[in-house]
C-alpha cells in the first residue's frame, strides 16, 4: 500500500482533531493548537491543513448544527478516521522505535 | 467610534470580499469561523485589533483550496454522460431509420421553408413605403366621392385642391393652388407634395428623352419641389433642395444618368431634351427606385411644368402632406375639408370630401369601402401570416404522427429506462432533445432550400427580396422557429411516452385511446381536404387562364405590333403609312386613339343623375332618353381599322375613303351599343360624340375590347386621322416578324428621328392583362404539390402506425393463407375511406371559392363535374401509392419474422 506522508503541521492538526473528539472545528482547533503549543497559528493555515487531511482520507467532516454565536452559521465538525488513527499510531511507533535507538546521552535532552 | 458598541461586527467589505472569492460550499464554515474568531478577538484585544485581524484572516484565506469550486463529482459527471448518451441514442435513431428520418426532416423542412418564404414576403410587404425618415409625419390625401347614392374612394386629390383658374380655356392660364392659402387654412401643414405618374394607362406612356445622339424612353412622374426633402429617396449627386426647384428642373435616376451621361456626377447641370419639346436641366440624380417604394419613376419633372406645359399625365394625383409633429389628424382633416368645401361648387350633385391616411399605410390599405381606405393587401399579409403559422403547425403535427407511429418501438426503450431508474424529467428532455435535433437538421435543409429557391420565389412574387443570410435578426428568427418547431413537434412523444407505465409497456403492446386515434385521423382528413381544395383550384385556375388566352376575341391579335403615336408620327401619318406599306413584310398600317386590346376609357357611365341636371353627356343620339346612363367606349380610328383588326360588320358598311363624308360624319357602333341605346334601325340615325355630330354607317359585331374580366361594352368609333395621341397598329405577314420589325424601324427612324423605335406585340400585351391569373396559377400549382406532399406525410404516419400495431395480425393472416393483395387491401381500405371523406368535405368548399373567383370574369369556364372528379381521383391515387409503400412492405414480410417478435 502506498504510504501517506503527513507533514509536521498536519500531524499536529490531526492530533488535535483526535483530541477534541466530536468538537473539532476551525476556530477550536486553532485555539487549541495555540494554547497547547504556544505556536502562533492562523485560521487559514488550519483550514488548509484540514482540507489536505480530508483529501488524504485521515479525517471526515460533516456540517454541525447552527449555533447563535456565529451568526447562525453551521460549523464543519471534523472527526478522525480509522485510517487517520492508524497513521498516527504508526508514526508514534516509528518515532518511539527511533527514540529507543538514540544514544542515551541524547535521550536526556529529549526526555 | 463608540467604544460601548454592544454588538461589534467585522468590516463589511472584507466579508463581501470573502463571500465573493470563496467557494460556495466553504463559505458558511469559513465565514462562521472567522466571525467566531472575531468575537473572540474583540473580547481579547478590542475592536480595532479584531477588525485588523479579521481582514488579515480574510486575505489569508485567498488560497487555492478556498477558491476552487467544488466539482460535482457524483451528479454532474453523470448528467454529462447522460447527455452524451442521449445524443448518441438520438443520432443512432436518425441514422438507423434513414427513410423515416428523411421523411421527417423533409416534412419539417418543407413546412419551415414555406413558412420562411411567407414571412420573407410579409416582411417585405410591410417594409414598402416605410423607409422615409419622417414617415410618421407624412399623410396621403384620399378623396371620397358620393354620387348617385354610391360612394367611392381613391388615393387621389380633388382638382380644386391642386389648381387655380380651373375654368381657364388655355392650359397656360391654369396655375397651381396658392400654397399660402392652403397653409393658412391648415396651419399644421409643413410641406405639400403632388405626385402624378406620366406613364400609367389610360393617358400615360413612356416618355422620350434625348441627349446628343442618345434617344431613349423612360417611365417617370411629376412631383412638387419639396419631394426630395419630404421623402428619403437617396440623392447621389446634386442637391435635394434644388432637385425640382423650378419649371425647367428634372431629377433622374442613376440608371438614366449612366445611360445618358456615363455617371451621376457628369449629369448634374446638363441639359436633357424631353419629347423633342422642352429642355430640362438635371439638378439631381437619385438612387434607382427599389421595390420598397410604391412610387416608381426614373425621372421626376417639376410640378409647375406639369401644370403649365406638359401634355398628359395620370389623372390620379397623389397629394402627400408633411404635418407638424403631434398634429391632430382629425383636426387637420376637418380643416382640410373646410378648405375644400369653400372651393367647391355647392350645386354640384357630386359630394366630394377628403381624408388622410398615414403614408406608410397606403400600400397595404389600397382598396376602398364606402369611400374609406380598407385593408387591401393587408388582408393578404394577414392571411399569409396565418397560413405560415398553420403550415408549420401542420408539419409539426405530422412529425408527431410519425413519431407516435414509432412509439411502439421506442416504448420498450422507455420502459427499460424507467425500470433502470430514469426520472420523468430526463425522459422528457431526451425526447425534446431528439425532436430539437431533427428540427435543427430540418432548419439547415430549409435554409439551403431558401437559398436555392429565392430567385424563383422573387420571380413569382415579383419581389426583389435579398437573401437575408447576413441579417442577425433573421438568424434569431430561424433559431426561434427551430426551437418552436422542435418543442411543438416533440411535445406529444415526449409527454406521452414518458408518461407510460413501464410494467404495461414491457408486458405487451401499446394501446392508444380511441380519441387519440380519431384526433390523428381527423388531422389527416383535414390535410387531405385542404390538398383537394388546392387541386381543384389548380385545375379551375389553369383552365380559366387557358380559356381566356384561347378564346376567340372577335379580332386578330397575332402578327400585329403597336407603336406609340408620338413626335412626327401624327403630323406625317399619311407619309408614314405610305412608306410603311411598301416595306417588305408589312401587310397593313392603321391607327387608333386607344390600344384595341385594352380599351380602358369609358364615358357617361352611371351618370344618369348628372345628365338630368345639365345634359352634358359626351355621347348623344337620336331619341336618347333623358336619364340614359350608357357607358360608351369611344375611340377614333383610321380608315382601315376594321380591316386591320379583322372585325366583322354585322349591318351597314365599313368606313371607307370612297365616301367623302366619312372622315367628318361617319360613326360605327357595336351591337351591344345598339341594344343599350335602344334604337331600332340604327343605320343612318344621328349620333354625336362631344362636339362632333354624325351618322351611324355600320354596326360591328361585338368583340372584346378588354380582358375577359369585363363584359362587352357599347363601343363607338369614328375616323380621325389627326388625333395627336394613340397608337399605330401594324400587321405583318406571318413568319416574317424579323423582316417586318426591321422595316418598321427603318421607317420610324426616317420619319420620326427624335424618338427611339419602340413597339409592343399585341398578343403579348393581351396576355399581360392576365398576369395576376398567371401568378395565381403558379402559386396554386406549387401549393397543391406542397399540400399533397405534406398530407401524404401525415397519411404515411398513420399507415406506418397501423402496420406496426397489426404486425402480428398480418403475420397470422399470412400463415393462414392471406395473399399480399388481401393484406394490402386490409391496410388500405380504412385510409381510403379517410381520403374519400376529405373529398366530400373539400368539394363543396372548393366549389364555393372557385365560383366566387370565376365571378371576377364576365366570360368564364363552367365548373363541371369532371374537375372535381379529376381532383378527387388524383388525391385517391396519390394516397393509394403512399399507403401501398408501407402496406406492401408489411404484407411481404415473412410471417416468421413478424410472429417471432416479442
Amino acid at each position: 500500500m502506498k504510504r501517506v506522508y503527513l507533514g509536521e503541521f498536519e500531524e499536529l492538526v490531526l492530533l488535535v482533531v483526535a483530541m477534541l473528539e466530536s468538537d473539532a472545528y476551525g476556530v477550536k482547533i486553532t485555539h487549541e493548537i495555540t494554547d497547547q503549543t504556544n505556536r502562533s497559528v492562523r485560521l487559514n493555515q488550519v483550514h488548509a491543513a484540514l482540507h489536505r487531511l480530508e483529501d488524504k482520507g485521515m479525517i471526515n467532516s460533516k456540517m454541525g448544527d447552527p449555533t447563535p454565536q456565529r451568526g447562525g452559521r453551521r460549523k464543519r465538525i471534523f472527526t478522525i478516521t480509522a485510517f487517520g488513527q492508524n497513521t498516527l499510531a504508526e508514526m508514534k511507533t516509528v518515532r518511539a522505535h527511533l527514540w529507543n535507538l538514540l544514544p542515551s546521552s541524547m535521550k536526556i535532552v529529549g526526555g | 467610534m463608540n467604544p460601548t458598541n454592544s454588538n461589534p461586527s467585522p468590516p463589511r467589505w472584507a466579508t463581501r470580499l470573502l463571500r465573493w472569492y470563496c467557494a460556495p460550499h466553504l463559505v458558511e464554515e469559513v465565514q462562521g469561523d472567522l466571525e467566531e474568531e472575531f468575537d473572540f478577538k474583540v473580547k481579547q484585544v478590542g475592536i480595532a485589533r479584531a477588525k485588523l485581524e479579521y481582514i488579515r484572516n480574510v486575505i489569508g484565506f485567498i488560497k487555492p483550496f478556498a477558491i476552487r469550486r467544488k466539482k460535482y463529482l457524483s451528479t454532474k459527471s453523470s448528467t454529462m454522460s447522460m447527455f452524451t448518451h442521449y445524443a448518441t441514442v438520438a443520432f443512432r435513431n436518425v441514422v438507423r431509420q434513414k427513410t423515416f428520418s428523411a421523411i421527417n426532416i423533409v416534412g419539417l423542412a418543407l413546412g419551415m421553408t414555406c413558412c420562411l418564404f411567407i414571412f420573407l414576403w410579409v416582411g417585405d410587404e410591410k417594409s414598402v413605403d416605410n423607409f422615409h425618415a419622417n414617415g410618421s409625419q407624412l399623410y396621403n390625401i384620399y378623396q371620397t366621392v358620393a354620387r348617385n347614392g354610391q360612394t367611392t374612394g381613391v388615393y387621389s386629390t380633388p382638382s380644386v385642391l391642386i389648381y387655380q383658374n380651373l375654368n381657364a380655356k388655355k392650359k397656360g392660364e391654369i396655375t397651381g393652388v396658392n400654397l399660402d392659402d392652403f397653409k393658412q387654412a391648415v396651419p399644421e401643414i409643413k410641406k405639400i407634395n403632388w405626385y402624378a405618374t406620366g406613364y400609367e394607362l389610360p393617358w400615360g406612356h413612356s416618355e422620350t428623352f434625348q441627349v446628343g445622339e442618345k434617344i431613349q424612353k423612360f417611365d417617370g412622374s411629376r412631383a412638387g419641389k419639396d419631394f426630395f426633402t419630404m421623402f428619403s429617396y437617396p440623392i447621389i449627386a446634386g442637391d435635394a433642395n434644388a432637385a425640382l426647384h423650378d419649371i425647367s428642373s428634372i431629377s433622374i435616376s442613376r440608371k438614366m444618368a449612366i445611360f445618358f451621361f456615363g455617371s451621376p456626377k457628369e449629369a448634374i447641370g446638363k441639359s436633357i431634351r424631353y419629347e423633342n419639346k422642352f429642355d430640362f436641366v438635371v439638378n439631381a440624380v437619385f438612387e434607382n427606385i427599389t421595390s420598397h417604394s410604391s412610387l416608381t419613376f426614373d425621372f421626376l419633372i417639376n410640378w409647375d411644368s406639369h401644370i403649365k406645359q406638359l401634355e398628359q399625365a395620370s389623372p390620379i394625383i397623389l397629394t402627400t402632406l408633411e404635418l407638424e409633429e403631434n398634429a391632430d389628424i382629425v383636426q387637420v382633416e376637418i380643416k382640410l375639408n373646410h378648405f375644400l368645401q369653400s372651393r367647391l361648387d355647392k350645386n354640384d350633385p357630386e359630394k366630394i370630401s377628403v381624408g388622410l391616411k398615414s403614408y406608410g399605410e397606403k400600400y397595404l390599405n389600397s382598396t376602398f369601402l364606402n369611400g374609406k381606405p380598407q385593408e387591401g393587401r393587408m388582408i393578404y399579409v394577414r392571411i399569409f401570416t396565418g397560413v405560415a403559422v398553420f403550415i408549420l403547425i401542420i408539419a409539426c403535427i405530422n412529425f408527431m404522427n410519425l413519431a407516435t407511429a414509432r412509439s411502439v418501438k421506442r416504448a420498450k426503450e422507455v420502459g427499460v429506462r424507467k425500470v433502470v431508474g430514469s426520472s420523468r424529467f430526463s425522459l422528457v428532455s431526451q425526447f425534446f432533445g431528439e425532436s430539437l435535433l431533427l428540427s435543427f437538421l430540418s432548419l439547415f435543409v430549409s435554409i439551403a432550400l431558401i437559398q436555392i429557391f429565392l430567385p424563383f420565389f422573387n420571380a413569382l412574387a415579383s419581389k426583389q427580396i435579398a437573401s437575408p443570410i447576413s441579417v442577425p435578426s433573421y438568424w434569431a428568427a430561424l433559431i426561434g422557429m427551430a426551437l418552436f418547431t422542435g418543442l411543438i413537434a416533440g411535445s406529444y412523444p415526449a409527454l406521452y411516452l414518458s408518461s407510460l407505465k413501464p410494467a404495461r409497456i414491457l408486458k405487451g403492446t401499446l394501446r392508444f385511446t380511441n380519441s387519440a386515434i380519431w384526433f390523428r385521423k381527423g388531422l389527416v382528413v383535414f390535410q387531405f381536404a385542404l390538398s383537394i381544395v388546392l387541386l381543384i383550384a389548380t385545375i379551375v385556375v389553369s383552365n380559366q387562364t387557358s380559356f381566356v388566352q384561347n378564346t376567340n376575341l372577335g379580332y386578330d391579335r397575332d402578327n400585329r405590333i403597336l407603336i406609340q403615336l408620338e413626335g412626327e408620327l401624327n403630323p406625317k401619318y399619311s407619309l408614314f403609312k405610305e412608306r410603311a406599306m411598301k416595306m417588305p413584310g408589312i401587310v397593313m398600317v392603321d391607327r387608333s386613339t386607344e390600344a384595341p386590346h385594352a380599351m380602358g376609357f369609358v364615358v357617361d357611365e352611371n351618370d344618369g343623375l348628372k345628365n338630368t341636371l345639365n345634359g352634358d353627356d359626351a355621347i348623344n343620339w337620336e331619341g336618347k332618353p333623358k336619364d340614359a346612363s350608357v357607358g360608351f367606349k369611344p375611340a377614333s380610328v383610321g380608315f382601315d381599322f376594321i380591316k386591320i383588326m379583322n372585325l366583322k360588320v354585322a349591318e351597314g358598311r365599313d368606313f371607307s375613303k370612297s365616301f367623302a363624308t366619312d372622315s367628318a360624319d361617319a360613326f360605327m357602333v357595336n351591337e351591344e351599343a345598339v341594344k343599350q341605346m335602344g334604337i331600332k334601325n340604327p343605320i343612318g340615325k344621328w349620333v354625336s360624340a362631344w362636339a362632333k355630330k354624325g351618322h351611324i354607317v355600320g354596326i360591328l359585331k361585338d368583340y372584346h375590347t378588354n380582358s375577359l374580366r369585363e363584359p362587352i361594352k357599347p363601343l363607338i368609333l369614328d375616323v380621325k386621322e389627326y388625333e395627336y395621341f394613340g397608337v399605330i397598329i401594324v400587321s405583318f405577314e406571318p413568319g416574317k416578324t424579323k423582316e417586318a420589325l426591321a422595316s418598321m424601324e427603318t421607317v420610324c427612324k426616317e420619319i420620326n428621328p427624335n424618338y427611339p423605335f419602340a413597339f409592343q406585340f399585341m398578343d403579348q400585351e393581351y396576355d399581360k392583362l392576365y398576369r395576376t391569373e398567371q401568378v395565381i396559377t403558379k402559386l396554386t400549382n406549387i401549393f397543391a404539390v406542397l399540400g399533397i406532399a405534406i398530407s401524404c406525410l401525415g397519411l404515411l404516419g398513420l399507415v406506418m402506425f397501423a402496420a406496426e400495431q397489426r404486425t402480428k395480425e398480418i403475420g397470422i393472416r399470412k400463415v393462414l393463407g392471406a395473399t399480399v393483395t388481401n393484406i394490402v387491401n386490409l391496410l388500405s381500405k380504412e385510409f381510403l375511406a379517410l381520403v374519400l371523406l376529405s373529398f366530400l368535405i373539400a368539394a363543396p368548399i372548393a366549389g364555393y371559392f372557385m365560383y366566387q373567383w370565376l365571378q371576377g370574369f364576365a366570360y368564364k369556364i363552367e365548373l363541371s363535374w369532371w374537375i372535381f372528379a379529376l381532383a378527387g381521383a388524383s388525391a385517391v391515387v396519390i394516397a393509394l401509392i403512399t399507403i401501398s409503400v408501407q402496406a406492401v412492405q408489411s404484407a411481404t414480410t415473412n410471417p416468421v419474422k413478424s410472429l417471432k417478435v416479442e
